[in-house]
């Protein structure tokens, strides 16, 4: 075992830890980074390995945050259990979506596009109908007890965020070894050439935009429950669907741990650069400042790691 | 033999004066340590994204509300301790609004004042009140911000439903002036929970005064085209329309209708986040004759008219957001100063039991029931040759209003 393959175990041990010593604002932080680290990853299962871009993975965020929050308020069902009815329901519209597009021949652009149409069409429904309580959005009652997904102590939050990244990291590894993973890859690589193999290259489409679709529901759930209240713009806006894509192009699509390494370098940024501007004096009324910043470090990473974060891990690696 | 004096003072004076000299020098440390600590408030306002140029207008009320108390001797209560702001920016995001009551939690902040969104303050406010510090909204419409049972939101301004009902009776006053003429209307709404929030209201309460409403149009946020909404309007060709959306929406849409020439009899807005100096002064010929009810200062007020011309000498516009920030920071003050304490339970007590006279607007005493100030009202306004009057409440009114307006000829 080399000290490179030690790393992934000190991390986990570094972030079990950190709320233990760290203070709550950066007990928050953490929480962030898992958990745009997981709907990240739920991009990466499609866009990374199967390689179907997509730009409006929020279709699936928004379902699952709003499933759950229904069944919750509406038919009083309990958010640990309607957070697996979430899942599902992410997972039968990825199912919808994939067949839809996939049948129709929709690959590259046109398939992002689609995705996109998808997703503002159920940002405009969540806005018109009466059951999503339209542009009035949905809060969920405060009622701070663990039975009903709430906790008093945001440590909670932070664990459960970083249990899901895990078992989004364990999807992914898993995908990088078993045979489902191998055939996503093939489609990505070349599709014709995947088929003449006999893969069945819509079945497998069809399959890695499902459980894309079930892991970024599961991140709807969690983030109503964090934030009690959702609204058509903070459940399917296309920023969150571009978030899940950011971080993992920064990271590197199509890696285990890209999401997490993208979701880490661009949540540090923000606060940083959102830090610098409220404490540094000069700076205090700079507002755009951080946005600047942010812009200015993610063409600099895109510019000189196209492959993403992981690439600097892997050069690290050889020279070792 | 007389004794030569080397010192102009007797030794027992300059012992007297050494001791004291001494005794004080020693003491200063005491003195300095005697020195209150800064009371720290968090300001969390979106002075990024697409409202930034409103976080960051409310962010300057906030601070000038600030400097001015540390100049006026801070908290006389607490030995004049002065309030330190903490800058927040949420982004317009629910999650980073909630980053920063986080961040501000663990820099001892003692209350906060946020967030302009609803959204926004929803969420911060029920992270704030983990922690049991008192969230001051300053600006946020939503009525759910002060129905959650929270004990710890304050709402000094009042909110869309209030807003709503005045406006409603202001109308009902116009329209029955001019004959009853106006008989129809059109809404257009911004689709968040502000716009849909306010359209709801207007669309049942509309009919009660004789106002049948043809049609509701919501649109998204940012929509930066309004020509195919104003041809519809045209084409319903109602008497009013109404509209309730975010600044550049707002702006833009008047802008297309007065381009189209849509003949109506009034543009009437409820909390029209477009309607201010800004867009008075640099649209004038699109402006004339718009109303809007609004949150709005008191003309009538001196202290007002005040820090309008100290404002507007910055170059800045006295928007809203500004007054009510800066309002918002005064009520904090004043609760600091009966709690004369920063402790939580204290604050939150003289808040509950605040009656503070916010002098910047037409309010009465404030009262909070359920963490509402029922003393907050709007005003109805109206632009009038690039400027902004008011015209009801009749008492705080500097014009007449011009109803119906004149068609395009």
């Amino acid at each position: 075992m080399t000290r490179q393959d030690l790393l992934p175990g000190l991390a986990l041990v570094a972030a079990i830890a950190l709320p233990l010593v760290a203070p709550g604002y950066l007990v928050d932080v953490g929480m962030l980074v898992f958990f745009l680290a997981f709907i990240g990853q739920s991009w990466n299962i499609s866009g990374g390995f199967a390689g179907q871009t997509s730009f409006g993975h929020a279709v699936f965020f928004g379902t699952g945050a709003y499933t759950s929050t229904i069944l919750q308020i509406t038919f009083g069902w309990n958010p640990w259990l309607a957070w697996p009815a979430a899942m599902l329901a992410g997972a039968i519209v990825g199912w919808i979506i994939a067949v839809l597009s996939f049948r129709a021949g929709l690959r590259g652009s046109y398939f992002a596009l689609i995705t996109l149409a998808f997703a503002e069409a159920f940002r405009i429904l969540a806005n018109s109908l009466p059951f999503t309580h339209g542009g009035l959005g949905m809060l969920i009652k405060a009622d701070p007890r663990p039975a009903n997904f709430q906790f008093r102590d945001p440590i909670w939050f932070y664990y459960l965020a970083l249990g899901l990244c895990i078992v989004s990291l364990l999807i992914a590894w898993q995908l990088t070894r078993g045979r489902f993973g191998a055939r996503l890859v093939a489609v990505r690589e070349n599709e014709d050439a995947a088929r003449a193999l006999g893969i069945d290259v819509f079945a497998e489409k069809v399959k890695a935009l499902s459980l894309s679709g079930a892991i970024a529901a599961a991140g709807g759930t969690f983030y109503a429950q964090k934030y009690l209240y959702i609204d058509p713009n903070i459940a399917f806006g296309v920023d969150k669907s571009i978030e899940m894509l950011l971080v993992t192009m920064v990271g590197g699509a199509g890696t285990i741990f890209g999401p997490l390494l993208g979701a880490f370098a661009l949540t540090g940024i923000n606060e940083a650069t959102r830090a610098l501007a409220s404490v540094v004096p000069a700076l205090k009324n700079v507002q755009p400042l951080s946005l600047i910043v942010y812009g200015v470090m993610l063409i600099l990473i895109v510019g000189r790691l196209p492959d993403g974060l992981t690439v600097l891990f892997r050069r690290i690696r050889r020279h070792a | 033999m007389t004794q030569q004096r080397l010192l102009p003072v007797s030794r027992r004076a300059f012992l007297a004066g050494g001791t004291a000299l001494a005794s004080g020098v020693l003491a200063s440390p005491a003195i300095l340590r005697a020195e209150p600590a800064a009371v720290k408030v968090g300001l969390i306002h979106p002075v990024t994204g697409f409202v930034a140029y409103n976080g960051q207008q409310s962010r300057l009320g906030a601070t000038m509300a600030i400097d001015d108390l540390n100049k006026a001797g801070g908290i006389k209560s607490m030995g004049g301790a002065r309030l330190d702001p903490l800058l927040g920016d949420s982004q317009s995001k629910v999650e980073v609004g909630v980053s920063e009551v986080e961040k501000m939690n663990e820099q001892g902040v003692a209350a906060y004042i946020g967030c302009f969104q609803s959204p926004v303050g929803i969420a911060a406010s029920q992270a704030a009140a983990k922690y049991n510090t008192p969230f001051l909204i300053d600006v946020g419409a939503s009525d759910l911000l002060v129905t959650r049972g929270l004990k710890n939101v304050f709402r000094l301004k009042p909110g869309f439903g209030v807003c709503v009902d005045q406006g409603m009776a202001a109308l009902d006053a116009l329209n029955k002036g001019a004959n009853s003429m106006a008989k129809s209307a059109v809404i257009v709404h911004e689709s968040g929970e502000f716009g849909t929030g306010t359209s709801k209201l207007l669309s049942s309460k509309l009919p009660s005064i004789g106002i049948q409403v043809k049609e509701v149009i919501s649109h998204d946020n940012p929509t930066r085209n309004f020509d195919n909404i104003a041809l519809r309007i045209r084409s319903l060709a109602p008497d009013l329309v109404m509209m309730s959306n975010y600044q550049n929406e707002y702006v833009l849409l008047a802008r297309t209708l007065y381009q189209q020439k849509v003949n109506l009899a009034g543009f009437y807005s409820f909390l029209g986040g477009g309607f201010n100096y800004k867009f008075v002064k640099e649209m004038p010929d699109v402006s004339q004759y718009m109303m809007d009810t609004n949150h709005w200062f008191n003309p009538k007020s001196e202290k007002a008219q005040a820090l309008k011309k100290r404002v507007e000498a910055t170059k800045a516009l006295f928007t809203y957001e500004l007054y009510l920030s800066y309002s918002v920071v005064m009520l904090l003050a004043d609760a600091l100063e009966h709690a004369a304490s920063a402790d939580k339970e204290k604050l939150l007590a003289a808040l509950s039991a605040s009656t503070f006279k916010a002098e910047l607007m037409p309010y009465g005493p404030t009262k909070f029931v359920n963490g509402q100030n029922q003393g907050g009202r709007a005003a109805t306004l109206q632009s009038l040759k690039g400027d902004i009057e008011v015209i009801a409440p009749a008492e705080f009114a500097s014009a007449k209003a011009v109803f119906p307006r004149p068609k395009f000829t």
